[in-house]
């Protein structure tokens, strides 16, 4: 591991200055990413700015029935939320079913979102990789890629974005608050993570001088009925194969009035299944309208020899938790 | 003469406390990482990036030059043997002019600081010139070809089921990375403070490379953290003590997570192919077998291996007639060797796949085909050995069917296929039902003189009679030291007794491998307290020993145990063997190889989501033959153990080589179960005695590894109807 500077951050305001005039140092919150690529000598950072002392820790009800969640509360906090029980089960899910409950206990909303893949390629420094080092090409398109993604991938990168939890706050549209020295941005979060393209290390909008400050929920009274599956190679602490983020609802003519669809495990960002929720809004709840719009959604897909069974895995498993949010709809 | 003391409490046959376990749970348990000197340095390896390059030169200008780094080494200053090994001396200390695996060390680095050390690591500039790796088997040199011909090698028959099974490259993923302390003695030597499975084949080694002679080479065996075969090869052995001795410094050396899946070597991949012919009515007429082990690119022990898918390649079934060629062949590949029940387990996956095969070829229940053609004792395997012992084969087949059927899930999560993943909610989910039963040798085999030293001592401790026991067996957390303490609380009616640290200053004990080291082990102390015994009993004239009192003939009390022992400590050392073994005719395979055969049976339930290929183990029961018992907790740790090793095989366990590189050497890239995926078990423990052995018991490490993977495969087989000839079995497998 490169030695660093370390500080204490304890008001927001200093920090941004901070950060602003060192574009070198980054932040430093639960660290369960961020130290692990720092002793893998992936990421070298000349100054770490602890920012875990900061008062950005608070989930607040907003008036209009949303939520906004501090960029530091942890992960197994906000899981256990009532709140986020109650109106977002699928968060609340998606979390628990990532990492351990030791990491969890660290980790943070705001970290989660810049938490970087685990493409065994990334990881390994003896490989060819674009975003650890633009412009060297991508082993794991040669390689063992059953772990890549087949969506939104590039040339250039085929690494899956990792989180469990920001797959779920894309099918919520949430919106991540951003602060800098130069003032706050708003940036749905459907937007805030970047497609590799040719510049796979760009991962996301954030600006070396921001800072997440807070993640805000819109009221969404479909998620009261929505299912975070995952599909893994054991039963914990494992990386999602395929996962789906959805919540469904019926209008009184039963056809599908309201829908939230993404996917995780085999996209290069949090993916909105747009394309599946626009087949499915007015659509009849049947395995025919499930299975068309889960193909329709995985058309665009790009398999990698190792990892084409993906598609397959994921149409089953975006028609399986529809299929179960419909029967307990229609059952309740 | 077998007077044995009844009546001692935590002796053979119950399950006093061991030592360690408080500890280890309390996370108290000093490990071998955990060693410490106060002047010690750190040392690092310099590892081979590539699977195969020459080696145009070596720079360590700019790592010698960073301060804080003491020495840095490389085969220029190994002073002895250039190469070690177990079986083959084949494999550098430090690679010369030629790196032949990925991970292969090149040159060693002490520093005053692990991080300094490895940076200085980094800093020695090598001039690889990249060479073509040979990746697959098939395409590389023979490393050693074991064949097996009996009977008739035309015969025919009315069913033939064949069959190409695969085995990918499993892990043995100990907790207790490799590591250890050197530190340099006076006399010139060093004393080596080691996690190891055999202290003296290590101290053979490192004094050779060394060119001391042994006596100046002294192991102490530090605390283990897990072993299954992986600690057999040496590590970092000989480098902490070329470091120390250059340094005139304590070098402890710690391998990383990453570091330790490049630090030892993993089970042998395999290829299988066979052919089962019967009769109609199920009867095995004849098989034949070619199996195809990858060795990597070091020998290790894959001679052993090969004999071992060779001989127990059948499984434990009467065939009278056997084609079997077993091969192993150098590769690029890291070197693979020992791992729980080696060769024995890639070659049951094969033929109880097999056995199922066959089954439904012809209509017949999985279970009755196999009880038609189990051994028992006195059958022939096709080495032409007679089995002598217990082999209840049929017994442990018609224990595991006959158990209750696995409970039907209570709709908790956590009990369906991806458990809290939140996939089925019991929508889809599939049940099956697998068997398997699989055979092992005992201890070492094909001739190899094998033994185990014990020294007891019976002394008085503060006016009271007290053992110590001193071996060089090493605990790798098997449970050995208590049970060493069982059988001198046995044999000498003694409750106090102490178990020395094992150490090089008493003789060789074998290796904790080949589930050998209770019956060698175990035998010896049992012979050294007998000796023990017999002076005790000489002193006096007595007949036994009966509850601290020497009795004569008639059972008259001679005197207290206490008083004899008054007259000065009794002390002897036995050097205890097993019956020989044989080698096999290179040409037929004919001879009695082993020494002991194991059995175990498993069945396994399974609900599988058929929909998106997951797969809940919801109970594994299991039956094995342990002979005896000398400690039944621990012998139902190691067949849950053992199982858990199997299962993880099964479904999920397998290191990915891409061109000869290592594509997940992490505990999060590796998967091994958790307590999640592993399901409640019943095990059932026979006691059928062995009449060679100590108390008749036998080796129970690793059966319950061998047949587990393909009951579980099995099961999963019948939930699915997917024919799954490779393991790991991973979801897309299922649904593919």
């Amino acid at each position: 591991m490169k030695t660093f500077n370390y500080l204490r951050a304890t008001d927001v305001d200093v920090a941004l200055q901070r950060i602003a005039v060192e574009p070198g140092a980054r932040f430093l919150g639960g660290g369960t990413n961020l130290v692990d690529l720092m002793r893998e000598g992936i990421e070298a950072p000349e100054t770490l700015i602890d920012i875990t002392r900061l008062p950005l820790d608070g989930i607040e009800e907003l008036p209009d029935g949303g939520l906004r969640i501090g960029a530091l509360v942890r992960n197994s906090d906000l899981a256990a939320h009532p709140v986020v029980r109650g109106r977002y089960p699928f968060l609340s899910q998606a979390i628990l079913l990532g990492a351990t409950g030791q990491i969890r206990n660290m980790a943070t909303v705001g970290g989660n979102l810049l938490q970087r893949t685990r493409c065994l390629y990334f990881y390994d420094e003896a490989s060819a990789c674009n975003k650890r080092e633009p412009g060297a090409g991508c082993a794991a398109r040669e390689g063992f890629n059953r772990g890549n993604a087949v969506l939104g991938t590039s040339d250039a990168c085929v690494a899956t974005h990792p989180s469990d939890m920001a797959v779920a706050l894309a099918a919520i549209d949430a919106v991540v608050e951003v602060r800098s020295s130069r003032g706050t941005r708003h940036i749905p979060l459907t937007e805030f993570h970047l497609l590799p393209g040719t510049t796979p290390h760009l991962e996301s909008q954030l600006e070396s001088d921001e800072l997440i400050t807070a993640v805000e929920l819109p009221p969404l009274p479909v998620a009261a009925h929505s299912y975070y599956r995952k599909v893994r190679d054991r039963a914990s602490y494992a990386f999602a194969l395929v996962s789906v983020a959805a919540a469904l609802d019926f209008g009184a003519d039963g056809r599908i009035a309201d829908v939230r669809l993404a996917l995780g495990g085999v996209a290069t960002k949090p993916w909105r299944a747009r394309t599946a929720e626009q087949l499915l809004l007015g659509a009849a709840a049947s395995e025919d309208s499930f299975a068309t719009a889960a193909a329709a959604e995985l058309a665009a897909a790009v398999p990698l020899p190792g990892n084409a069974f993906k598609i397959d895995l994921a149409c089953r498993t975006v028609v399986a938790v529809l299929r179960r949010l419909t029967t307990e709809r229609s059952g309740s | 003469m077998t007077t044995v003391e009844a009546g001692v409490a935590g002796g053979v046959g119950t399950s006093p406390k061991r030592p360690d376990g408080g500890l280890k749970v309390r996370g108290e348990f000093a490990f071998s990482s955990d060693l410490w000197a106060d002047d010690m340095l750190w040392g690092a390896t310099l590892r081979s990036p590539h699977p195969h390059a020459r080696i145009r030169g070596i720079d360590i200008t700019a790592a010698v030059a960073l301060p804080g780094v003491y020495a840095v080494l490389t085969h220029e200053d190994v002073p002895g043997a250039k190469r070690y090994g177990l079986e083959i001396v084949d494999q550098p200390v430090l690679a010369m002019g030629e790196v032949k695996y990925q991970g292969e060390p090149v040159a060693v680095v002490a520093a005053d600081h692990p991080e300094t050390a490895r940076r200085a690591a980094a800093r020695i500039v090598v001039d690889y010139e990249v060479l073509p790796a040979v990746t697959e088997a098939s395409l590389g040199v023979l490393l050693r070809h074991v064949p097996i011909r009996t009977g008739d090698p035309d015969a025919t028959a009315d069913v033939v089921v064949t069959g190409e099974y695969q085995v990918g490259m499993q892990d043995q993923a100990f907790l207790g990375p490799e590591s250890g302390l050197a530190v340099p003695a006076e006399d010139g030597g060093v004393d080596l403070y080691i996690a190891t499975q055999w202290l003296h084949v290590d101290q053979k080694q490192v004094a050779d490379c060394l060119g001391l002679p042994a006596e100046k080479v002294r192991l102490t065996l530090a605390g283990v953290g897990g072993a299954f075969g992986a600690r057999e090869d040496l590590s970092m052995q000989v480098h902490a003590s070329l470091l120390a001795l250059h340094t005139g410094r304590p070098v402890k050396m710690v391998y990383g997570r990453e570091e330790s899946f490049f630090g030892h070597v993993h089970r042998h991949p395999a290829t299988m192919w066979y052919e089962h012919g019967a009769t109609r009515d199920g009867k095995l007429v004849y098989v034949k077998a070619k199996i195809v082990l990858d060795g990597g690119a070091y020998a290790s022990s894959s001679t052993a291996v090969a004999a071992n898918a060779a001989t127990l390649g059948i499984g434990p079934y009467e065939v009278p007639n056997v084609v079997m060629d077993a091969s192993v062949y150098y590769t690029n590949n890291p070197p693979c060797g020992a791992m729980r029940g080696f060769g024995a387990v890639q070659a049951c996956f094969a033929y109880e796949s097999q056995m199922d095969k066959l089954a439904s070829a012809l209509g017949l229940d999985p279970v009755e085909v196999r009880l038609r053609n189990a051994m028992t004792t006195g059958s022939r395997m096709p080495t032409g050995q007679i089995v002598e012992g217990p082999a209840p084969v049929a017994d442990l087949l018609i224990r595991v069917r006959s158990a209750p059927p696995a409970p039907e899930g209570s709709g908790d999560l956590r009990e369906m296929p991806g458990g809290v993943s939140n996939t089925t909610h019991g929508e889809g989910v599939v049940r099956g039902i697998g068997y398997g039963i699989g055979i092992k040798n005992v201890a070492f085999s094909e001739g190899f003189d094998d033994y185990a030293t014990a020294r007891v001592r019976l002394e008085l401790i503060g006016g009271e009679p007290a053992v110590l026991v001193h071996t060089a067996a090493a605990e790798v957390g098997q449970g050995l030291v208590t049970v060493q303490a069982q059988i001198a609380r046995t044999e000498l009616g003694v409750e106090r007794v102490t178990v020395a640290t094992a150490d090089t200053s008493v003789g060789s004990a074998g290796s904790s491998s080949a589930s050998r080291q209770t019956y060698m082990t175990g035998g010896a102390v049992r012979a050294a307290c007998q000796a023990v015994r017999a002076a005790l009993l000489a002193r006096v004239g007595g007949a036994r020993l009966d509850g601290g009192k020497v009795l004569s003939d008639s059972g008259a009390v001679i005197a207290d145990l206490a008083s004899v022992i008054g007259d000065g400590p009794i002390e002897e050392t036995v050097e205890w063997r097993h019956r020989p073994t044989y080698p096999l005719d290179p040409v037929t395979g004919q001879g009695n190889a082993h020494v002991q055969y194991a059995f175990a049976a498993h069945r396994a339930t399974v609900d599988v989501d058929v929909e998106l290929g997951l797969v809940r183990v919801v109970e594994i029961v299991t039956a094995q033959d342990v002979g005896k018992a000398v400690n039944p907790l621990a012998v139902e740790g190691q067949i849950h153990g053992g199982t858990a090793q199997g299962l993880g095989l099964a479904l999920m366990e397998e290191i990915q080589m891409v061109d000869g590189i290592v594509r997940n050497p992490s505990f999060t890239d590796y998967l091994i179960p958790t307590i999640l995926d592993m399901p409640p078990m019943k095990v059932d423990v026979l006691e059928m005695a062995d009449p060679h052995s100590p108390y008749g018991l036998r080796g129970v490490g690793e059966p319950p590894t061998i047949s587990s993977t393909p009951a579980v495969v099995a099961a999963v087989r019948a939930a699915t109807g997917k024919a799954l000839t490779r393991v790991p079995v991973r979801p897309e497998h299922i649904v593919g």
